[in-house]
């Protein structure tokens, strides 16, 4: 008993006497994760928090210039296309090496397309889901709409496409169609993006360790092509789950930055002496969709009904944070293609009841019809049953959605107003949620919303609307509306595309298709010893930028 | 002794087994898959189904569990669906971090709880019972959650004396061998990776503890005091002994079978993952993956995670069982 007891007071005397932590060589920016990376091989990520670090050290051909949406050379210095829009050449940049070491040039970009395309490529694994691949060119193999990528040069490659895709350039700026070192992935197989291997790319920053659920920590490359305007020599991303505790590592000065404060911290943090806010720009959207499956919301005027009886503006000023606004249309304001003619749907719930009385239900409804469906997904005049009159809320917090539940609850109350009666339902959790409205299953109302990928409206409207009817848009048709997004999507000149996404959103709007009703932008939370940071709508800016001290 | 280990070994088996097929089944029974949760808000009836064949999820539920026991069997524990990482790699990076926390938290729980237990019962109705009682049912109630932020800026931010962001400082490293950061520190003789490491440990540790010392303190007071009002202790304080040795020879050693399988629950379920104190200090441990991982139906992790934690509960029990024999010697297997 003695023996311990001395043990500990000589290691209790010890400890004391140990230095202070060391500091970090260099500028060292701490950035304040909620989450663990999922991978970081750029390819077969689909998370926001994998491709901010991704982004760091992995380019992709052409990049979005100065954080915006709008792609310019990156790897590629200029390209050339086809006057049928079917052949692309890109001319590559020359001297720049992977961090592996390695050339990049034409062979390399080449390979990363095929290794994406073809299921039976050897560093395809099967096991690794290159979802964006499939989801952004169509899928896979023979179904892909790049049907060929050539070297055409040591520093040119040439794509051929089967059909023309307005939406290239922007997509070829994502971050997950960077371009990995073949060497490395082939040397790594398909640890490739693993803590243990994480990336080998030829962006600003190198990939040296990754500690699950702890941290990541990438190194400045000294050998980079392109300037490095910021200071910042080491970038470690640190995990904190909990937004209170992101907030307090910052006040600490564990951090530097972190994103997404809850709401009701903003204003100390903005008025805090060492702290300040930034707003990325909002480049999503938040709806309430109708399954068009209810026989009482095909009728036009029951729909109109509900969205004058929905009161947006207080929605986005109770639930959303500063910089949000309130949605017109699917397209948000900060993308082109987006119609400013559109107007905003006004609160009038005594109107509101008048078009429900004219629609035949003067005193609301609090169960409805469900309609049968066919097996090419239209929906029959056949009455399968009635059913509560359900609105499904969202069980999760997303950058446009930041409590499913509050804004559920507000929008009851609104319809109960107008006399109708909505039971609210979360289904189960995430995956319960999506699983469901994947199969048609959210009867009734229900809350959904969309992130931008690359700063196309395509990727809003044509996204959702081009194909129908399907269960997950709960079964909306419009053959006009897919027309039109047919015809966008074909088109490779943004002036003419411009106006037709306009149309598409001006007939949803006149139809009452769907009630859009926030566009947020994403606060992110600063120490005043970060400079340059520009936020960027697609959530992934470039720490090459952000000087620290 | 040794017959009886080996037949409660054997036992353990289908208890293991169960435990793998009702996890499965319910993973399965649930509805979502990995191929919503990656699909997201892109998620269409086409494109889940297409997934999901690449991921074998569209064959018969009992070849896939017989799959999964399959590479079991081989000691591959499969990858995680999200980034096809080695669930194995991932546990042994995480599981050290749960067993510190999870040590550190029993062993403040029990030096603290079992001491104020059986003074308690010492002094009962005193002042010190009455607030040491206080203490224990305040432990019990406070949320973990408020805890842990009061603690956080109460010693964090504004005293600025302690860490409270996972395990080390960014700047700080240790040579790993156990994966016990504390250990590790100390075999390598790394002293400033020790105070780095201690210092981390200590926040988590009292949030942690605080449930398992009420509940550890309040067992050990009705235990003790059940044996102080029994005839042999008046008997020895008739015949003139110490008041010291009453408590420590002929109360306490007799009070110690239901507070030793207490402590051995408690370490069983700080084991099992402290999923709210490792979210609210950014622990990198096995709680809080879990749980994601239960969200994101990332089915490997879950199975594999799920039958270790059973393995863990076995193993405690019978440890404990093992202890009764120690500690009362007329338990004889």
């Amino acid at each position: 008993m003695r023996k311990w007891f001395v043990l500990v007071i000589v290691l209790a005397l010890l400890v004391p006497l140990a230095p202070a932590s060391v500091t970090a060589q260099g500028n060292t920016f701490t950035f304040g994760e909620f989450g663990n990376a999922v991978a970081l091989d750029p390819a077969i990520v689909t998370d926001g928090i994998s491709f901010r670090v991704t982004v760091q050290g992995c380019e992709p051909l052409l990049q979005f210039a100065d954080e915006t949406t709008i792609p310019r050379p990156g790897l590629a210095e200029s390209w050339t296309a086809s006057d049928d829009g079917l052949v692309w050449t890109f001319k590559l940049r020359e001297g720049i090496m992977f961090h592996d070491g390695t050339p990049f040039n034409a062979d390399a970009v080449v390979y990363n397309f095929e290794r994406w395309r073809f299921t039976d490529h050897p560093t395809h694994f099967p096991e690794v889901v290159f979802e964006y691949y499939s989801s952004m060119w169509n899928g896979f193999d023979d179904d892909s709409i790049i049907t060929n990528v050539e070297a055409t040069s040591e520093y040119e490659v040439t794509f051929t496409l089967s059909e023309p895709n307005g939406g290239m350039l922007n997509t070829l700026a994502m971050p997950m169609f960077a371009i990995s070192s073949p060497a490395a992935i082939e040397a790594a197989g398909a640890a490739y993006g693993t803590p243990s291997v994480g990336y080998s790319c030829t962006g600003p920053y190198k990939f040296v360790e990754w500690i699950s659920d702890d941290h990541i920590t990438l190194t400045r490359n000294e050998d980079y092509w392109d300037e490095i305007s910021g200071n910042v020599d080491t970038i470690i991303y640190r995990v904190i789950p909990n937004a209170a505790a992101r907030f307090a590592a910052l006040q600490a000065g564990e951090i530097d930055a972190f994103e997404q404060p809850n709401v009701e911290d903003l204003p100390a943090i903005e008025s805090g002496d060492n702290t300040y806010v930034l707003m990325r720009p909002p480049l999503n959207v938040f709806y309430l969709a109708f399954s068009y499956r209810i026989k009482e919301l095909r009728d036009p005027l029951v729909r109109e009904a509900i969205s004058l009886a929905i009161n947006r503006q207080e929605i986005v000023d109770a639930f959303y944070p500063p910089g949000a606004v309130v949605a017109t249309t699917m397209i948000p304001p900060s993308l082109w293609g987006y119609n400013p003619d559109v107007p905003a749907v006004p609160y009038d719930p005594d109107l509101a009841m008048e078009l429900l009385a004219e629609a035949g239900y003067p005193d609301g409804f609090s169960e409805v019809t469900l309609l049968g469906v066919d097996e090419n997904n239209n929906v029959t005049d056949e009455e399968v049953g009635t059913i509560p009159f359900t609105l499904y809320f969202m069980p999760v917090q997303r950058p446009y959605n930041p409590d499913g539940l509050g804004i559920g609850e507000a929008m009851a109350s609104y319809l109960a107003a107008i006399g109708l009666d909505v039971t609210l339902d979360q289904v189960g959790d995430w995956s319960a949620y999506l699983a469901a409205r994947s199969n048609g299953e959210l009867t009734g109302l229900y809350q959904l919303g969309w992130t931008g990928d690359n700063g196309d409206p395509d990727n809003f409207l044509g996204y959702f609307y081009l194909n129908q009817p399907v269960p997950q848009e709960g079964y909306y048709q419009n053959e006009e509306v897919s027309q039109l997004l047919r015809q966008a999507r074909s088109m490779t000149e943004q002036s003419e595309r411009e106006p037709v996404y306009q149309q598409v959103d001006q007939i949803m709007h006149d139809e009452v298709a769907r009630l859009y009703i926030a566009h947020s932008g994403v606060p992110l939370a600063f120490s005043n010893r970060v400079s340059g940071y520009i936020p960027n709508p697609l959530a992934t800016e470039h720490f090459k930028y952000v000087s620290v001290g | 002794m040794a017959k009886y280990v080996a037949r409660r070994i054997i036992e353990s088996v289908p208890v293991v087994v169960g435990v793998s097929i009702l996890v499965f089944m319910l993973l399965h029974l649930i509805p979502g898959d990995p191929a919503t949760t990656i699909l997201g808000e892109r998620a269409t009836t086409q494109s889940i189904a297409e997934l999901r064949a690449r991921l074998g999820l569209d064959r018969p539920l009992y070849e896939q569990y017989f799959i999964w026991v399959g590479k079991m069997l081989q000691g591959d524990l499969g990858n995680t669906v999200r980034g096809n990482i080695p669930v194995a790699d991932e546990i042994a990076t995480r599981f050290p971090a749960t067993v510190e926390l999870s040590l550190a938290a029993l062993l403040l729980s029990t030096a603290v709880g079992v001491p104020l237990g059986v003074i308690s019962a010492i002094k009962r109705n005193s002042l010190i019972d009455t607030l040491t009682m206080f203490g224990a049912l305040f432990g019990v109630s406070i949320p973990v959650f408020v805890l842990g932020l009061l603690l956080i800026f109460l010693f964090g931010v504004e005293l600025g004396w302690l860490p409270f962001v996972g395990r080390l400082s960014s700047d700080i490293s240790i040579q790993r061998r156990t994966g016990l950061h504390l250990v590790d520190a100390l075999l390598s003789g790394n002293m400033k990776g020790f105070k780095d490491a201690l210092e981390h440990l200590v926040l988590p540790t009292i949030t942690l503890a605080t449930v398992s010392l009420a509940i550890t303190a309040r067992i050990t007071r009705s235990a003790m005091l059940e044996v102080l009002n029994q005839d042999y202790i008046r008997t020895a304080r008739a015949k003139g002994l110490k008041a010291r040795n009453i408590v420590m020879s002929h109360a306490f050693r007799n009070a110690l079978l239901p507070i030793v399988t207490i402590i051995g629950l408690s370490l069983g379920r700080l084991l099992s993952g402290a999923v709210l104190t490792e979210t609210i200090f950014s622990w990198p441990g096995v709680g809080k993956w879990l749980f994601d991982s239960i969200i994101a139906r990332d089915y490997p992790i879950v199975q594999s995670m799920t039958l270790i934690i059973a393995l863990v509960f076995i193993v405690v029990n019978l440890a404990v069982d093992m202890l009764y024999a120690v500690i009362d010697p007329r338990i004889r297997y």
